[in-house]
């Protein structure tokens, strides 16, 4: 039913290209501004008849694509070189030649298809079928071979029959008037496209839920789920006492580690030789250690006489004769290995670092018992009375 | 298509122009003369930059007659006089080659046989990197391009009086010839000329990276002169912005296509890191030279994409005349990136000399001269052409 | 026979009218399928279902199927996927580039060539796809929300591929698309099933061929193309970086890129030479499909077939120049080793066969036309497999030297992803209209006024 009262426009048909050049100019002089041709191909010259501005198109495309070459530069940037920076390829962390690639990619992809979307939905503002040309025997002509120009009634200067009369002086093969139809409710709150909507959700998110948490826990989906090779704890039956996990072979030894023979002795008849002449180096490199793990025990000097005397574990003098008596290889031998409550330290105490307190314990000692020609030497070389 | 009535009249070049050819070349032969006096070495080497440059124009603007012929292209027909007119640059090369072999000591490490038999790789390379056989290579290449040259003129010229199609059909042949002939001879004479300056190095991509700067350099030349001619009234009113659009939007294109080019040989060596091929580049690292490598993209890359992205750009006669200058001196530009730092003195830095200014002035003068004499011998647009008439009707 | 340059030669031939034009192309649409139809379909779909079958057996019982090992760990999967890549290229360049070039000749088979891009790439796209042996845990190779801060690697030519192939194939749909809504304009105004009404309105957005529209469609088309364009060279330039890059003799070459280019147009072209010299027959298209554009077609497979022919040739040369042992050796092995028979096939149906197209009479010969243009598809394909398997087969350590087979399986997938392209071509020739219906009109005769409106571009 059309609306009599409601027209859309007045439409014109011509059958070659010369006619609807020539009558879209004419529309436009006539200073028209709210008319259009249509045409089932574009004809060349048609924006200039119709007077058209140029087409905007072209700033959307250089917008998106800069902004997808940015997008891109900046998230490889964060993710390569900030976020988890590896060295790959000897290549630096912003490796640009190798991000070129994708930063183009991205911009291609960004641009064209915002292009065409801004396009559509912007320009044209497209999806729209409810158009009042549309299932016009214009339109239908239109869309074979003829061509057409329309008037709309929503331009100022309208009028029926003002337009009518222009438009048959262009000698068209017809005429039409065209109307809106019936206004409709908008269709998304049809229950049946309310009812498609529910579907979609509800297939979208059963068909997600159960892909992500059912199928991939079914057969053969879990397949690599259930592997053949041992984790820990499994049991094994390839070996006879069922163990999944072994113990490395007798006599194994972890790399960059050298056996100690004398382990867990306790008073071991053989011990080491020192290999270590004790050079000042030597000397300050056992102090050091000395200082970080012997003296809280055994005091800053040898004397015992840390915090902890009298007390648990009250560690003895290395003054003593017994200490003085001890030989290198022994005193390295208690280091390593421990004695009585003194436990070993060979874990935090490398084998070089080991002799280099046994050297400083020997200076310890000789000068806690110095004979009277080390006084004399200590007097020259200190130019004192050895006090110092 | 519009009716345009096509009256041909022969006009005359302004007579500045060849005293300004003169005067160029003079004030270049000049202080060549002087350069090589002063630092042989170096002035051999600028040579070699503006021989190349040349080699770009006259080379490249055959190569440009031939594809019009072969695509059968209506649109470039108006004005295909004047790439014919800088093609005859190449019978010149004949003489302008002389120093360059009076030279190949300083320029070819590889003619040092005393060196070369000691370096395993070079000795491998020797038969073909030797002097006799380069010599031989280098006639072999400027005979058949001359041959070509005065082939494809020869036919285009009778037509203006003849206007026997038949001639179409041989330059059409002829051109079909020719591009797989000089792909093959440009390749190798980059590899000669340019390559081999680093003996050591090697590149597949190299034959097909001249080339492009060459496309550049001719389609520049070309550009420029219609560009210029029309503004005189050589061509009006049958050549418009839309006939410029095509020669902007083939810049576009080729200044696109130089960048792939480049940045795929960069990239592959880059990524792969082999010493082998990689000291190439970062010799143009060292010191300055990494100054000219950031101007060379941003020179012959990036200004001229930019200014030359716009359609209406692409058929501005000012941008073009602009870009097209631009141009040449990009390309002259990527030609010295490839030749200097090959010289012994420069390798671990650019240092600059009034001698790399010098042989760019002398061949601007050269390329002047040969348009204004070998366009005295011929109508400025083909007459007798058979496309003619659709070319002057081109429309976008 | 004499050609006279001075005349334009028509776009379409047959002085055929609009309306003529659109009944040509919409019958196919309107019709039912024939005999002839259903026979084809049951030979690709066959080709099809043995692909799909042995595509399953190789998930069941995993990769092993195939013939891949060491050292050859590339083999049928990539040269597959690279073949079909490659001949996506051509339907883009035949759309976009020759758009930019201004040849008109392109409408009749633009539509057609643009479809069988998408076709191509989407399988093209099945095998990165399958080649893991679980494509269902595909979604992992993408940055997903994880705590280890996993991301890809940006700097790998598969991750470039990734991003490469998928953005050719969104890009191409949606040029492809764009083309094809004034179609469905034209196929909802003229169509009396009113579920075909329905689905035309629907697909075409609504589009009423206003002029105001056909000023920015008219802008959009030409930026899609300027952006194809160069698109579709750094595809197949990304696809070359998978080989270039490494440092293994026969692949790290710089003339890669623009070689492999050159290498997809002209299988492109072949492939497209092919079908269309069988749909132009079977729909009576030949006055828009005419010999002329066959005839370029070919002159392109010429020009692009010597191009390849030329990166043989520098690879060959440079090989020997750089003195480079392992680089020298690939070649000879290329020409006389254990695939030399490989080489061989590549090198005639490359290189040789195509120079047919010297010959004007051959170029526009059907039955000529038709066996050089399958020769070069094999030869293509077998570039790609002497390119991946030779070098990977004996490589810098002669111990790790072995022989590549492939199995049945490697083949029955290759056979499948053919029925997969020509079904979906022969399913489009049924469904859409193979030739841009408003394209083809607006260079017919008497499409374009006589009289420009308005004075040309001063």
């Amino acid at each position: 039913m059309n609306n009599e009262k409601n027209i859309y426009g007045i439409t014109a048909l011509f059958k070659s290209p010369d006619e609807i050049i020539s009558a879209a100019g004419k529309v436009a002089d006539a200073g028209y501004k709210n008319f259009d041709v249509n045409t089932p191909y574009p004809v060349h010259g048609m924006d200039k008849a119709m007077k058209l501005k140029p087409s905007r198109l072209g700033f959307v495309t250089l917008v998106f694509g800069l902004s997808g070459a940015a997008l891109a530069l900046i998230f490889m940037y964060w993710t390569m070189s900030v976020d988890y920076p590896m060295v790959i390829g000897g290549k630096p962390f912003f490796a640009l030649p190798a991000f070129i690639p994708v930063t183009f990619e991205v911009t291609v992809l960004l641009a064209t298809v915002m292009t065409v979307v801004l396009m559509l939905a912007l320009f044209f503002r497209l999806p729209d079928n409810k158009h009042p040309l549309h299932d016009t025997n214009y339109m239908k002509l239109v869309s074979k071979d003829h061509y057409g120009v329309v008037i709309e009634s929503s331009d100022v200067q309208f009028d029926e029959s003002k337009v009518k009369e222009l438009l048959k002086s262009l000698n068209p093969v017809n005429t039409e008037v065209v109307y809106y139809p019936i206004a409709e409710k908008y269709p998304i709150f049809q229950p049946k496209f309310l009812m498609f909507l529910f579907i979609t959700v509800l297939v979208v998110s059963g068909g997600t839920y159960f892909l992500l948490n059912k199928l991939m826990y079914m057969t053969p989906f879990d397949w690599m789920m259930e592997q053949d090779k041992l984790t820990p704890q499994k049991t094994s039956e390839l070996f006879s006492d069922r163990f999944g996990m072994r113990k490395p072979v007798e006599g194994s030894v972890a790399r960059g580690f050298i056996p100690y023979p004398f382990m867990g002795v306790d008073n071991p008849k053989e011990v080491l030789m020192n290999p270590f002449i004790p050079t000042k180096e030597n000397i300050e490199l056992g102090s050091k250690k000395y200082l970080t793990f012997c003296s809280p025990c055994h005091g800053d000097y040898g004397d015992g006489d840390s915090r902890l005397k009298g007390q648990f574990p009250n560690p003895p003098t290395l003054h003593s004769t017994r200490g003085r008596e001890f030989s290198d290889g022994m005193i390295y031998h208690i280091i390593t290995n421990g004695q009585n409550i003194m436990p070993g330290y060979s874990s935090q105490i490398s084998r070089d670092e080991r002799w280099a307190i046994v050297n400083y314990i020997r200076v310890l000692q000789r000068a806690k018992n110095a004979s009277d020609s080390d006084l004399e030497l200590a007097k020259k070389e200190t130019g004192g009375n050895g006090t110092n | 298509m519009a009716q345009i009535d096509f009256k041909f009249e022969k006009k005359e070049l302004p007579a500045g122009l060849s005293k300004l050819g003169y005067t160029l070349l003079a004030i270049g032969v000049v202080l060549g003369a002087i350069a090589f006096f002063v630092d042989h070495s170096r002035a051999l080497f600028n040579y070699l930059v503006s021989f190349m440059m040349v080699l770009s124009i006259g080379l490249g603007c055959l190569f440009l007659i031939a594809l019009e012929y072969v695509a059968g292209a209506d649109w470039s027909t108006p004005f295909r006089r004047i790439p014919e007119f800088f093609a005859g640059l190449l019978p010149v090369l004949l003489i302008l080659v002389v120093p360059l072999l009076i030279g190949n000591h300083t320029l070819f490490h590889w003619t040092h046989t005393e060196a070369v038999a000691d370096d395993k790789i070079l000795a491998g390379k020797a038969p073909y990197l030797n002097f006799t056989f380069f010599l031989i290579r280098t006639f072999v290449f400027l005979g058949i391009w001359i041959l070509f040259y005065f082939g494809f003129i020869k036919n285009s010229q009778k037509q203006d009086d003849s206007k026997d199609q038949k001639l179409t059909t041989k330059n059409i042949r002829l051109g079909a010839i020719f591009i797989p002939v000089f792909a093959l001879s440009i390749t190798f004479a980059a590899v000669d000329w340019l390559m081999s300056l680093e003996p050591h190095w090697f590149s597949t991509i190299f034959g097909v990276y001249y080339f492009s700067g060459t496309v550049i350099a001719a389609l520049a030349a070309v550009t420029l002169a219609v560009v210029l001619l029309k503004e005189r009234g050589f061509f009006d009113p049958w050549i418009t912005n839309d006939h410029l659009y095509s020669l902007g939007a083939l810049m576009f294109a080729f200044v696109n296509f130089w960048a792939y080019i480049a940045f795929s040989q960069y990239l592959l060596i880059w990524y792969a890191d082999l010493p082998e091929e990689t000291f190439w580049f970062l010799t143009r690292w060292e010191g300055a030279w990494a100054v000219f490598s950031i101007l060379l993209i941003i020179i012959h890359f990036i200004v001229p994409y930019a200014v030359l992205l716009s359609q209406p750009a692409k058929m501005d006669p000012k941008k073009l005349k602009f870009i097209a200058i631009w141009l040449l001196f990009a390309h002259l530009f990527d030609l010295f990136w490839l030749v200097m730092p090959n010289m012994e003195l420069l390798k671990s830095g650019y240092v600059f000399s009034w001698i790399d200014l010098v042989f760019p002035i002398a061949a601007t003068g050269l390329v002047i001269l040969v348009f204004n004499f070998t366009a005295k011998k011929a109508n400025h647009i083909p007459i007798g052409d058979p496309k003619l008439k659709r070319g002057i009707g081109f429309h976008l | 026979m004499h050609i006279d340059y001075s005349k334009e030669v028509p776009a379409i031939a047959g002085r055929l009218s609009l309306s003529e034009i659109e009944e040509l192309v919409a019958i196919p649409m309107e019709t039912k399928p024939d005999k002839k139809f259903y026979i084809a379909l049951s030979i690709s779909g066959t080709a099809l279902l043995i692909g799909a079958i042995a595509l399953a057996l190789s998930f069941y019982y995993g990769t092993g199927l195939w013939g891949n090992n060491q050292p050859v760990a590339w083999a049928f999967p990539i040269v597959n996927f690279v073949f079909w890549v490659g001949i996506g290229h051509a339907g883009t360049l035949i759309s976009a580039i020759l758009f930019l070039l201004r040849q008109k000749w392109r409408t009749g088979i633009a539509r057609f060539a643009e479809a069988m891009t998408i076709f191509a790439v989407m399988c093209a796209g099945i095998f990165p796809v399958i080649h893991t042996g679980r494509p269902w845990l595909a979604g992992y190779l993408l940055p997903y929300p994880n705590q280890h801060a996993l991301w890809v690697n940006f700097t790998s030519p598969l991750i470039w591929d990734v991003f490469a192939v998928s953005t050719y194939l969104t890009v191409s749909f949606v040029f492809w698309y764009v083309g094809l809504i004034p179609d469905f304009a034209t196929l909802r105004d003229r169509t009396t099933s009113s579920l075909k009404k329905y689905i035309y309105s629907i697909f075409s957005l609504g589009w009423r061929h206003s002029n105001r529209h056909w000023q920015h469609y008219e802008k959009a088309y030409m930026l899609l193309a300027g952006f194809a364009t160069p698109l579709v060279l750094s595809v197949h330039t990304i696809v070359s970086f998978d080989f270039a890059v490494s440092i293994m003799p026969g692949w790290h070459t710089t003339i890669f890129p623009p070689y492999f280019v050159a290498g997809a147009i002209f299988s492109g072209f072949a492939m497209v030479v092919t079908v269309l010299v069988v749909v132009r027959k079977i729909f009576d298209l030949q006055n828009i499909i005419t010999m002329d554009h066959l005839e370029k077609m070919n002159k392109v497979i010429l020009a692009t077939g010597m191009m390849v022919g030329y990166a043989y040739a520098m690879e060959f040369f440079i090989a020997w120049y750089s003195g480079v042992q392992a680089e020298q050796f690939v070649f000879i092995n290329r020409a006389i080793g254990p695939y030399a028979w490989a080489y061989w096939i590549m090198v005639s149906c490359n290189v040789i066969f195509p120079q047919l197209f010297w010959f004007r009479k051959l170029r526009r010969s059907i039955p000529v036309m038709m066996v050089v243009v399958i020769l070069v598809n094999v030869g293509m394909w077998f570039e790609r497999f002497v390119i991946t398997v030779t070098s990977l087969s004996r490589d810098y350590l002669p111990s790790s030297w072995a022989y590549y087979t492939p199995t049945l399986y490697d083949a029955g997938i290759l056979l499948g992803s053919f029925g997969l392209f020509f079904t979906l071509v022969i399913l489009f020739t049924k469904s859409l209209p193979v030739v841009s219906i408003s394209e083809v009109k607006a260079v017919a005769d008497g499409a374009q006024p006589a009289h420009r409106g308005g004075q040309s571009h001063e």
